[in-house]
């Protein structure tokens, strides 16, 4: 089965800024794929210019099989959609926005069928403006499922949520997905990256910096162990440095306190351990961490000037 | 069709919910129109004359605030960005928009037409035909209303936009300042805005002669319409982040406003500018020679408020014989057949003499110096005056009393004194009883006979320009004369 979304080369600019900066991917039928990045990274915009909202200055998008600049109607027909927050009339109720928004398309899903999804049916008949935040998302959400998408495109869909909420939306979108839903959403939330999503495009600066599954990301950054030591006595950086394998060491909180990276923890260790003993000092603390995805995102995405102030 | 009818359906939904929407749609109106039953209580007929303009306003207040208002609060929560995710199309959301508003702007001016009935507004002449007229107006502000949407980046921006378009329309474009009471140079500019072809096509339809009146004004409303849709379509923006100062396209705006230079230039290339002809106004009338009865009240005279009708055989004084055989000789006049009980039972509510409508100066107060020249002269005038001095006595004595009317009617700081003037010459011209009859027929029939709005041969410069005015302040200068005729008022 060919891919549901199809990015090549996508640019966009605003006012002489580039914002996305040759971006592509693709998303398998039946995945949950993440586009990852901090805010301002250009994820927003690419998801824009993928719904119709924006028109890319260049590159080619196709979902569903069909070309988003030339076929808007026919992509339209076959995605749902939910932006970061979705406003409706103060005076609308979600019963009368489900019936509205299916009117819009082909085939439709019965508005009651969707409040009972998506735990609505106690405020089936209620106004827009008397909603809780999280209501507000699930109705949303409800909404973007009115057409029986293909391919649901969810913008930061947990933002500004209490942690109850966002619970409640990260079962939604994983039963998505077990009813054989593709799904392509953006976040800045590493865990809900981690949790939520089959892969991942981490974006930086409105490029791609890494494509893959979560744990091969992980994976690769495996070299990316982290060491935390508290010694006895003053440490002297110098000599850390000069220890194989280490990087973006940093003393403190104290003198007697340092953090690093290690490709090789076992060797850099044995050689911690010799320079210690050589200096006469305890090992007070020492812990080593595994890489986590906030570790692969932080190295990718770390500017210059941040990683020659962790140095 | 199903995304176009629910949406129309959902829109209205939502209008009925949200309480402001309800006071500026309704009760503005209403406002409107109470107001001007103030304004105009003395009127013979309530509301009849102005119902083109309060509807007019009716049309401009929904069209030009509501709808603009609307769209744009909603485009700045965000709910067409929303819906721009569908594929409903653009034309769908502005139809079923533009039919809701239609919608609601057609209710109140039901509302309005039906508390104007309630106060004792009669039936306008022709109901489909305003119905229409009133379709093609909403058209014609809807165009706006959708132009105004697609300029105003915020709803402050709406009001004051709408502001800019309002109140000129209001003020001098004829819709609520008669256009016989403006300067000539505003009846000109008063061409370019479609408000005043609102106002006298509906109007046409209320008093006058129908769509056959109303032609060039529905063209009117047609181009500006067309002209406005198109602009407001192409031009229609579904995101606030989008701003009209950054939008491509501008130049539709071009042909939304040419199509108001082009009427206006079309109306001033007809000649259409100056203030419509009695024949338009108001439907025509027989001679009172030719009525068959003094009942015979004009078709638009409200039961309610028109003087009571005189009974079909009041013959209880005899005749008295004709003294000055007049070309034609009629065999008996009419109002000869009136009685003293016909006389008290007309309707004595009138305004005050020292009031703004029909004012009289009492007999002791002299015009100040820079008047008493005109008046003067038309004291020396009025004799030889030949619609006051030849002809039918009826007809000299209605046409007298237009000599009261027409600077009232324009509001001529000359209007207290002429009244006395007129009522004078009337006294030493006609014996009393007869005098009396001719006055009681007249405020009995006050549509009858042709208005002289033109006395500048006797020094008054000015004419009021809406013929109906001047009836009605000639009807209550009638009865004005009869309070003092019969006794009820002492000097």
């Amino acid at each position: 089965m060919s891919a549901r979304v199809i990015v090549r080369d996508l640019r966009k600019r605003y006012a002489g800024v580039e914002a996305v900066r040759g971006v592509s991917f693709a998303v398998e039928p039946g995945e949950i794929f993440g586009l990852l990045g901090p805010n301002g990274a250009g994820k927003t915009t690419t998801l824009e210019c993928l719904i119709g909202l924006r028109e890319a200055d260049a590159g080619d998008l196709q979902v569903c099989g069909f070309d988003v600049r030339t076929q808007p109607e026919e992509v339209k027909q076959r995605i749902g959609v939910a932006l970061q927050s979705t406003a409706l009339q103060d005076q609308i109720t979600p019963r009368e926005a489900l019936r509205l928004f299916g009117a819009f398309y082909r085939q439709n899903e019965k508005p009651e069928t969707l409040l009972a999804r998506f735990a609505l049916e106690d405020k089936a008949d209620a106004r827009f403006a008397t909603l809780s935040g999280g209501q507000r998302q699930r109705l949303a959400l409800a909404l973007a499922f009115v057409n029986r998408p293909e391919l649901v495109l969810l913008d930061e869909p947990t933002t500004g949520l209490d942690p109850q909420a966002r619970r409640e939306l990260h079962g939604a979108i994983e039963q998505m997905k077990r009813d054989g839903c593709t799904v392509l959403l953006t976040t800045h939330y590493l865990e809900e990256a981690e949790r939520l999503c089959d892969r991942l495009a981490i974006i930086d600066r409105g490029q791609v910096v890494a494509t893959g599954t979560p744990a091969a990301l992980i994976a690769e950054a495996r070299g990316a162990q982290r060491v935390a030591l508290t010694a006895s006595g003053p440490l002297d950086r110098a000599r850390l440095t000069a220890l194989p394998h280490v990087a973006e060491l940093q003393i403190g909180p104290t003198a007697n306190a340092a953090t690093f990276r290690t490709a090789r923890a076992t060797e850099t260790l044995a050689a911690l351990t010799a320079l210690l003993a050589a200096q006469g000092l305890e090992t007070v603390e020492l812990t080593v961490r595994k890489a986590s995805l906030e570790d692969v995102f932080l190295n990718l995405t770390e500017t210059p000037a941040a990683t020659e102030a962790h140095g | 069709m199903k995304a176009l009818r629910e949406h129309l359906a959902l829109a209205l939904r939502l209008h009925f919910r949200n309480r402001m929407a309800l006071l500026y749609g309704y009760l503005f109106p209403l406002i409107f129109l109470v107001a001007f039953y103030v304004l105009y209580r003395h009127e013979r007929v309530p509301l009849l004359r102005h119902m083109g303009e309060l509807l007019t306003v009716a049309v401009l207040g929904g069209a030009c605030f509501g709808l603009p208002t609307t769209l744009v609060s909603e485009r700045e929560r965000g709910v067409w960005r929303r819906y721009r995710l569908t594929p409903i199309p653009t034309w769908v959301v502005i139809a079923s928009t533009a039919l809701a508003r239609y919608a609601i702007i057609l209710t109140a001016g039901l509302l309005q037409l039906g508390l104007a009935l309630a106060l004792g507004m009669t039936l306008p002449v022709h109901p489909f035909d305003l119905w229409v007229v009133f379709t093609f107006t909403a058209f014609a502000f809807i165009g706006l209303g959708l132009v105004l949407a697609a300029l105003a980046d915020t709803v402050p921006a709406v009001q004051a936009l709408g502001q800019c378009i309002f109140l000129p329309m209001l003020i001098i474009g004829g819709v609520a300042v008669p256009l016989a009471a403006l300067p000539e140079w505003a009846q000109h500019v008063s061409a370019f805005f479609p408000g005043r072809y609102a106002v006298e096509g509906l109007q046409a339809t209320v008093t006058g002669t129908g769509l056959a009146g109303a032609k060039f004004c529905l063209l009117a409303l047609t181009l500006t319409g067309l002209a406005g849709v198109i602009a407001g379509a192409k031009l229609f923006r579904w995101d606030a982040q989008e701003r009209f100062a950054a939008r491509p396209g501008k130049l539709w705006l071009v042909p939304a406003f040419a199509a108001w230079v082009a009427v206006g230039g079309i109306a001033e290339w007809r000649g259409r500018i100056a203030v419509p002809a009695d024949k338009e106004l108001a439907p025509p009338k027989a001679e009172p020679a030719k009525t068959p009865t003094p009942a015979a009240s004009p078709a638009n005279a409200p039961a309610a408020t028109s003087p009571a009708p005189v009974s079909a055989a009041p013959a209880l004084t005899p005749p008295p014989a004709v003294t000055r055989p007049l070309p034609p000789p009629p065999p008996e006049p009419l109002w000869m057949k009136l009685t003293l009980q016909d006389t008290e039972g007309l309707d004595y509510r009138l305004p005050p003499d020292h009031g703004i409508v029909a004012p009289f100066a009492p007999i002791d107060e002299a015009p100040e110096d820079f008047m008493k020249e005109l008046v003067d002269g038309v004291r020396t005038k009025l004799p030889d005056w030949p619609p006051g001095a030849e002809g039918d006595e009826l007809r000299c004595v209605r046409n007298l009393l237009y000599v009261a009317a027409v600077p009232d009617a324009i509001q001529m700081p000359v209007e207290r004194y002429l009244p006395r003037v007129v009522y004078e010459r009337m006294i030493d011209t006609y014996p009393r009883d007869r005098l009396i009859k001719m006055l009681t027929y007249i405020a009995l029939n006050p549509e009858a006979g042709m208005v002289i709005d033109d006395i500048s041969e006797l020094g008054i410069e000015g004419t009021a320009g809406d013929p109906s005015v001047v009836r009605e302040r000639a009807y209550l200068y009638a009865l004005k004369f009869l309070l003092r005729l019969t006794g009820k008022v002492s000097e």
